[in-house]
């Protein structure tokens, strides 16, 4: 994988509309990306239809890219994860939240979110391992696969509420765990 | 990290929800309005949005997409250079009537049996869906009634089909067939109905699966473009 500063470089390029820098940034993330819409879409068909209108969006929008603070990485990474969601729900008529509302938000920048990102990427990992594998299991179900608190609650077998009650205390966890 | 003003944990849990999706339709349409004003809850999204990629960044194995799609990008993201002929009028129609009728000679003098003669389209639309998730480019050989719709942007949804309509004037939409979920699709449009496309608009609607089961749209309407007449 390309070091983060030239991810940047090439970020920034895009920015330009810039297609060498855009051919660099598909060879050097193409892969990562399609591994989060097969992750997420389970068919190859679609995660690959899914991961050509992500760099189209990619390369429509990547001026919204330095407004969120993120590393590139961070950034194409939400994107794909949002796109290939989108379509997952598009699929699944049964979804009980109805439309998928996610966005990407386009904020200030907060001044210190890069050092802190850096920070943080280095613990997840550890982080998600002291949570109980369960709940772990129903961030990663919320995350990867876009269920809702009812397909939860039903996968886990526990009570709406009670899903909820655990979901929330399993994301301050991580959270603390993050910013310990 | 202590620098960073404590978010209280409500608000917190809520931009995790936000960020997973996992809000209820208005509750997000809140959130979002409100993430316009409230900077703090916005740092905390935009921290969730880090926290989960960094989840994928561990866990997701890459996986080498196929060669095609990278080539397949480039040609929606960058064709314009070698975008076919009906689609480049309008940019510099004299020299492309021009370069069309000397392609055309050329064609006569080297091939004279051109098993499809080149004929110039007489109607085209940019059929376009909100928020462009959905954009069609087609064009219309009135002689031959072969009507090519090419697939800029967007997909059919599994499960769901794509299906044309004309609306000509106050009629009716008229149902021009279902769309490929290729990059291009050729309908064959009899001859009374290629004799409405003047003044008219192309719309497509989401349909169950071999179309409209009624004859008149039954999904939301996913597109919508004016025919130009060149």
């Amino acid at each position: 994988m390309t070091a983060r500063t030239d991810l940047e470089t090439l970020m920034a390029r895009l920015v330009l509309k810039d297609r060498e820098a855009f051919r660099a940034l598909f060879s050097a993330t193409s892969a990562k990306l399609f591994g989060v819409c097969l992750r997420v879409l389970k068919d190859r068909g679609e995660a690959e239809d899914a991961l050509q209108e992500v760099y189209v969006k990619i390369w429509n929008r990547a001026d919204r890219y330095s407004s969120t603070g993120h590393s590139p990485m961070t950034w194409l990474i939400t994107v794909a994860r949002n796109h290939a969601i989108d379509r997952l729900r598009a699929r699944r008529a049964d979804s009980d939240i109805g439309d998928p509302d996610l966005v990407l938000s386009d904020p200030a920048p907060g001044p210190e979110a890069r050092a802190i990102a850096a920070a943080e990427a280095r613990r997840i990992s550890e982080c998600f391992g002291e949570l109980e594998q369960a709940r772990a299991d129903a961030v990663r179900g919320a995350y990867f696969e876009g269920a809702s608190y009812a397909a939860l609650a039903e996968r886990f077998d526990v009570p709406l509420n009670t899903m909820k009650t655990w979901l929330r205390r399993s994301l301050m966890t991580l959270k603390d765990c993050l910013s310990r | 990290m202590s620098d960073r003003p404590d978010i209280p944990p409500d608000d917190s849990a809520r931009a995790a929800e936000y960020v997973l999706g996992l809000l209820p339709v208005q509750e997000a349409r809140e959130m979002r309005a409100e993430l316009g004003q409230n900077a703090a809850l916005r740092a905390e999204v935009l921290a969730w949005e880090r926290r989960f990629a960094d989840i994928a960044e561990n866990e997701v194995e890459p996986v080498t997409p196929p060669a095609g799609v990278e080539a397949q990008i480039m040609a929606h993201l960058f064709r314009e250079e070698r975008r076919p002929w009906w689609q480049r009028f309008g940019l510099g129609q004299v020299v492309g009537v021009a370069g069309l009728a000397a392609i055309v000679a050329l064609g006569v003098l080297f091939y004279s049996n051109l098993t499809q003669p080149l004929l110039v389209p007489e109607y085209t639309a940019q059929i376009v869906g909100e928020g462009d998730s959905l954009i069609l480019s087609a064009a219309l050989d009135a002689d031959t009634g072969e009507l090519l719709i090419t697939r800029d942007i967007g997909t059919v949804t599994t499960g769901r089909a794509q299906e044309l309509w004309l609306i000509a004037g106050e009629a009716a939409p008229v149902s021009l067939g279902l769309l490929a979920e290729d990059t291009e699709t050729v309908l064959n449009v009899p001859q009374d109905l290629a004799a409405r496309f003047e003044g008219g608009v192309l719309a497509v609607s989401d349909e169950p699966p071999g179309g409209s089961p009624t004859g008149a749209p039954t999904g939301a309407v996913l597109a919508v473009g004016e025919v130009n007449t060149i």
